[in-house]
């Protein structure tokens, strides 16, 4: 086993499929992970394929780095983590998502939704799903990142969910005064 | 109906079904269009893996309902949702009128 972290082997998978000509994108909890600096530890990484035509073949791409197919994900006896490819489009609710963020690490670069992106894609989960661990999620980014409230906002009376945003935008005023103050 | 967007008729059938009935599960889609039961089942799971469903358990009965992260729902319940206005009344009542509601256990029809 390597010791590889998280946001490393993430590049590492990133970068590999790039050279490939496959752009993929890091989206779900593991975006969660990068931005807290693993205050939240994702278990697995969800790439999402821009473009996707569903015919691409992880299987052979991942194999090159050591990771093999199991029970629709892939894993390595390298690495403790998993690799998830769940089908695109790269959305949040029902808009698109044409802009993301680049980090640069040892292994690679890593492409990754925005911060802002990041807590509508789990608060997306807990408006749909009513999970609050998602919403806990979401405020832990907006804890350690600056946030465009307005923008998620927005996002929110799209998806007909303002009633609820208005409901929890209250806990990230909190957490802005709380940074503000530290 | 729409079996040449889709590609398959089983697909449209589940999608039919569960946009009709806010959920479903194989056996009671493939009851209802008198076909079997595995053909249905394989849409199921690709729908599922497609994001385009998912599903919950419920005792040993895996019920299906619509993603509501889906980035295309709202366009594709609008298509599916037409093709049940061009269903003969009779099936029509029987898919989206049918009782959901719980009987109590026992009681006399």
């Amino acid at each position: 086993m390597t010791n590889l972290t998280y946001q490393e082997l993430a590049a590492l998978v990133c970068t590999h499929l790039d050279k490939n000509d496959f752009r993929c994108v890091l989206s779900g909890g593991g975006c969660v992970s990068v931005y807290t600096h693993n205050k939240y530890q994702s278990n697995d990484l969800d790439f999402i394929e821009l473009y996707s035509n569903n015919t691409t073949d992880f299987k052979k791409i991942m194999s090159e780095i050591g990771f093999t197919f199991e029970n629709g994900y892939f894993k390595s006896e390298k690495f403790k983590f998993i690799v998830e490819f769940p089908k695109g489009p790269l959305s949040i609710g029902s808009e698109p998502i044409n802009n993301y963020e680049t980090l640069d690490f040892s292994t690679g670069k890593l492409f990754l939704l925005s911060v802002t992106d990041c807590i509508k894609d789990r608060l997306a989960a807990y408006y749909f799903w009513n999970d609050n661990q998602s919403l806990i999620q979401a405020l832990m980014v907006a804890k350690s990142n600056e946030v465009d409230l307005k923008e998620i906002e927005r996002w929110s009376k799209v998806e007909g969910k303002l009633e609820e945003f208005m409901r929890i935008e209250k806990l990230f005023d909190e957490i802005n005064n709380e940074t503000d103050t530290e | 109906m729409i079996e040449g967007i889709l590609g398959n008729i089983n697909k449209e059938r589940c999608l039919q079904f569960i946009i009709a009935r806010n959920d479903g599960y194989a056996r009671e889609i493939s009851e209802f269009y008198e076909t079997s039961l595995s053909p249905i089942q394989n849409q199921l799971d690709n729908l599922e893996k497609n994001s385009i469903l998912y599903s919950e358990s419920k005792g040993r009965t895996i019920i299906y309902k619509l993603n509501p992260r889906y980035p295309f729902l709202k366009e594709l319940s609008a298509l599916i949702e037409k093709t049940l206005t061009f269903l003969p009344d009779e099936i029509y009542e029987k898919l989206v009128n049918n009782r959901r509601r719980p009987r109590r256990k026992g009681k006399v029809l």
